[in-house]
């Protein structure tokens, strides 16, 4: 730094307070624009949307029955929770991604509230019309009072030790494979 | 008035420049930070993070500014210091490793987030610190001192 870091003149009482006001206006339109950029599937509690840390809250409890594989004693599992109308979307993403950041076997099941469909080899379709898997994974309700967008880590005792809304889980499944490792 | 020493003290228009490309430094840093964060969903915790660990740096900033009767040079370079200290947890998470309890030590990176009032409550703390440490500074002025 130069000499002048190193002599800093007292500021003016009305200098401080402009600083002081300019601060909270600034900030405080990042908190507006932050508020503003929440889209319909997001989480209306943004803390609980992608955490990133295992056994939040009443975490772990045990999972509910997704299908014949899931829970299963030995066998981890993602489930992860789509719409019908974005599942092609979430199916291609599966297709290019490989869950190789996880030592254990994980089986991999996308829940839609729609009928069953086809996805990603090796990925199954669950049908949940009602959503009521969605609510007995504890997911919450997104902003649009929909059902879920977002994933649940189950590791190989049955328990769900992650749980969150994410509108974005096609674009970011490298971050489900850092949940993965957690949840070993 | 305090805070200048010997009988040289650098012009105004330098000492401003100087005080101002810091100032320009801390700021693109920081705008660099918001756009690491990704996902629309990750400008609420870049905002908590950016308010408690500014706010520990203008608690300490204040301490200091008390201590050495002087403003603190380049704050915002202490506010950003602040700031990257309590986001490390989120390097490390980018890096691959989840969040864990025990990161709280960065300036509560994993509980900040669980406030009452969320960031609400973390901007009114922030406008507080600030306030500390603009107030100190406004005492450096007072007759008597320094």
């Amino acid at each position: 730094m130069g000499p002048a870091l190193k002599t800093c003149a007292v500021p003016s009482r009305r200098s401080l307070v402009a600083v002081w006001l300019a601060s909270a206006v600034l900030l405080g339109g990042l908190l507006v624009l932050a508020a503003l950029a929440r889209g319909p599937l997001d989480d209306p509690d943004p803390a609980r949307q992608r955490p990133g840390l295992l056994d939040l809250g009443s975490l772990p409890s045990p999972a509910p029955r997704v299908s014949a594989e899931v829970p299963a004693p030995g066998r981890a599992a993602l489930v992860l929770f789509e719409r019908v109308d974005r599942l092609a979307g979430l199916c291609e993403a599966l297709g290019h991604h490989r869950f190789a950041g996880s030592a254990v076997v994980v089986v991999v099941v996308v829940v839609v509230p729609g009928p069953g469909d086809r996805c990603a080899p090796g990925i199954a379709v669950v049908g949940d019309p009602s959503g009521a898997l969605a609510a007995q994974f504890g997911l919450d309700r997104p902003r649009d009072g929909g059902v879920p967008v977002g994933y649940a880590r189950v590791d190989g005792r049955g328990d769900i030790r992650y749980r969150t809304l994410d509108p974005s889980v096609a674009a970011q499944l490298d971050e489900i494979d850092t949940i993965l490792r957690a949840a070993k | 008035m305090t805070g200048t020493r010997g009988s040289a003290p650098a012009p105004e228009a330098a000492r401003i420049l100087n005080v101002c490309l810091w100032c320009l430094v801390a700021v693109v840093v920081e705008i660099g930070l918001f756009a690491s964060y990704r996902g629309h969903d990750a400008r609420f915790h870049w905002l908590t993070h950016f308010f408690v660990g500014s706010s520990a740096a203008l608690l300490v900033m204040a301490a200091v500014a008390v201590r050495t009767r002087r403003p603190v040079p380049a704050p915002l370079v202490w506010a950003l210091v602040g700031h990257l200290f309590a986001m490390i947890p989120d390097v490390a998470f980018t890096a691959g490793a989840a969040h864990r309890p025990w990161m709280d030590i960065f300036a509560g990176h994993v509980s900040s987030h669980f406030v009452p009032g969320r960031n609400l409550t973390w901007y009114l703390v922030f406008l507080v610190c600030l306030g500390a440490y603009l107030a100190a500074v406004d005492r450096l002025r007072s007759p008597g001192r320094g």
